[in-house]
């Protein structure tokens, strides 16, 4: 079942554009991995598809489960089953976890007309959920990302997308900052995910999370556009070999071919 | 400038210079300067209609409380107002129908909860003795013109909690709480203020005692076409004094909200350690928000931070919590009680939070539900 269709999407952020026509489709269940190199567009692809509001769709659609997310708000594509892991999880200080959870999961549940869970059963979820991440359940009390490290904002990102139970996780540098230990966790949150048929867009500078998200395809983007698609052993090759091949491939290769890939 | 002339002379517990001293002071730069964003003039005026109240501030007394009138008092204790600087208290003095001394020679088992009427208040002193421990609270709900000058003697090794909230937004008020902390005395204080027609909350402390500290929290809400300045003083006299002064404030609407911090390290405070920190959140672009934090050091040996921000909603934290399947005026509430929230503490804090949170959601029953102080605390 087709779960995501990006189709020539053209983005642009204060008058500058960033996307270029890019194109990209996924099927449910499947892991998706976005590289390249810094600048090329990777975090605005995550950030249009959860409906950030500074960015602006000059050209292209994006059709998620079958319905375009255009003129969505980000609340209404959560509730569609669209989740972002950030890159860099905000603080808000004064508002504890377990507060945001609560409201978070109830308006998800509000949303599929569904009665809110009682406090306790969400707590003994919640508190679940923490420890499978190995996260401490001090955390639930404290505000929301304040004074986390960077490894336990990424665990706590996680635990909102175990907890929210989206059907699309667009996961943004989950892996940048964190051990070899927290790498390993995060890695079996996300296989959780996806072991229950969801699909996983992953969008990372390294291959070292690739080692325990096994990805269906790997993409590389540069210049606002796909440029070059492949299965898994596309990440190795850009490990060993860096981006500066592909963009030699490109000049000698015409544009018919280079697209060829990506499209599945 | 009022004729001051009309208000007689002074009560007999009160110095007699008292009127003299407040007219020079109400005249002086000084007086100017720390109201700027307030009418001096009509605070004046409002106070000299005001009816004056003289029934006690405390009800419920404790035992080891007791509560004697100013003037019953052979050598009644000095209120040591400061008129030079707060001129206004010499005139509520001088206007009060009474003054009262709370003397707190125990520590009570329970909460000694201040009354604050409608009218121009009685000048309560509070004198705690040495080592004692007590909690005072003043839920103020009253609406109308008021005024209250409190002043708090601590002694050396007592420790106080005094919780302020004042809620009611068909007010018209000024009040001053000096607080003096000799050795080693402890102070929490927690003050916490809804707009209102005006409000104009003045506080003094003074850390004199070593070793004496001050840890003071606030919060503020001010909606269309209210009115709420705020002036702090915190003065480290004794060597090795700590403070803490945190304070946040959320406007919106044609608003006006103002705050005045200043920490004040006296030569020979060595070991001084002071901290204030005053927050601002516009939630409108008619909402006028001044503050100014000020540090006044006059010796070597001391740690003093002070700050003082301007901001609205941030975007990406709206972001997020949207992202997270709230709707967006959800997550708009959402941030601005944790702002609050930060400095919603003490033992009023219940009171505060759902008189905050009624206001944001405009009177919305649902609103406690889904937040802090909501169900799903752990």
């Amino acid at each position: 079942m087709r779960l995501l269709d990006i189709d020539d999407l053209h983005v642009r952020v204060d008058d500058k554009p960033i996307l270029n026509g890019l194109s990209l489709s996924m099927n449910a269940g499947e892991v998706h991995a976005i590289m390249g190199p810094n600048g090329s567009g990777k975090s605005t692809l995550a950030n249009v598809l959860a409906g950030h509001p500074g960015y602006e769709i000059i050209g292209g659609s994006i059709r998620f489960a079958g319905a375009d997310l255009d003129g969505l708000a980000p609340e209404e594509r959560a509730h569609a089953g669209v989740f972002m892991a950030f890159q860099h999880p905000v603080e808000i200080p004064g508002v504890t976890n377990m507060e945001f959870l609560k409201a978070a999961n109830d308006s998800r549940l509000a949303a599929r007309n569904l009665e809110p869970l009682s406090a306790l059963e969400f707590m003994k979820k919640v508190r679940n959920l923490a420890q499978s991440l190995d996260l401490d359940s001090e955390f639930l009390k404290r505000g929301v990302n304040e004074g986390f490290s960077g490894g336990e904002r990424k665990r706590n990102e996680i635990l909102q997308l175990l907890l929210l139970e989206p059907k699309l996780a667009v996961l943004d540098e989950t892996d940048s900052g964190l051990d070899i230990d927290a790498l390993r966790t995060v890695a079996d949150g996300v296989n959780r995910f996806h072991a229950d048929g969801n699909g996983v867009l992953l969008i990372t500078h390294y291959q070292r999370l690739l080692n325990h998200v096994v990805p269906d395809h790997v993409h590389v983007l540069a210049d606002g556009r796909i440029v070059e698609s492949g299965d898994g052993s596309l990440a190795h090759a850009l490990e060993e070999r860096g981006y500066a091949w592909l963009r030699e491939d490109r000049e000698d290769t015409p544009p018919a071919r280079r697209s060829s890939g990506m499209r599945n | 400038m009022i004729d001051l002339d009309t208000l007689g002379n002074p009560p007999n517990w009160l110095a007699a210079d008292t009127i003299e001293r407040s007219r020079a002071a109400l005249e002086g730069g000084l007086a100017r300067e720390t109201w700027k964003y307030s009418s001096l003039t009509k605070t004046l005026r409002m106070l000299i209609g005001a009816p004056g109240v003289s029934r006690a501030p405390l009800a419920d007394v404790p035992e080891g409380v007791s509560v004697t009138r100013l003037s019953a008092l052979a050598t009644p204790p000095a209120l040591t107002l400061d008129i030079e600087r707060y001129p206004l208290a010499g005139i509520t003095a001088s206007l009060a129908a009474e003054g009262w001394l709370i003397d707190v020679k125990g520590s009570p088992d329970r909460p000694l909860v201040l009354d604050c009427e409608t009218g121009i208040n009685a000048p309560t002193i509070l004198r705690v003795h040495r080592g004692c421990r007590v909690d005072i609270r003043e839920p103020g709900a009253r609406g109308g013109v008021r005024a209250s000058v409190r002043v708090l003697q601590a002694d050396a090794g007592s420790t106080v909690c005094w919780a302020q909230a004042e809620l009611a937004d068909d007010a018209e008020q000024w009040w001053l709480l000096k607080a003096q902390l000799k050795d080693n005395a402890s102070l929490e204080l927690h003050q916490h203020a809804a707009g209102a027609r005006f409000r104009r909350l003045d506080t003094h402390v003074t850390l004199q005692g070593t070793g004496s500290n001050c840890l003071a929290t606030g919060a503020g809400i001010v909606g269309p076409g209210e009115h709420l300045d705020r002036q702090q003083v915190v003065e480290h006299a004794g060597r090795n004094t700590f403070s803490r002064t945190k304070l946040h404030n959320l406007a919106g609407g044609r608003s006006r909200c103002s705050f005045n911090g200043r920490i004040h390290i006296h030569p020979g405070a060595s070991g001084a350690d002071a901290d204030l920190s005053n927050k601002n959140l516009a939630l409108d672009i008619e909402a006028e928000i001044n503050t100014k934090p000020e540090l006044e050091i006059y010796t070597d040996d001391v740690r003093c931070a002070h700050g003082a921000t301007v901001g609205q909603i941030d975007p990406n934290a709206l972001f997020y919590l949207q992202s997270r399947g709230l709707p967006e005026h959800r997550a708009r509430r959402i941030l601005c009680i944790g702002f609050l929230t930060e400095c919603i503490r003490g033992p009023l804090a219940d009171k505060v939070l759902n008189a905050f949170l009624a206001r944001l959601d405009g009177a919305a029953p649902s609103a406690a539900a889904e937040l802090p102080g909501g169900s799903a605390q752990s």
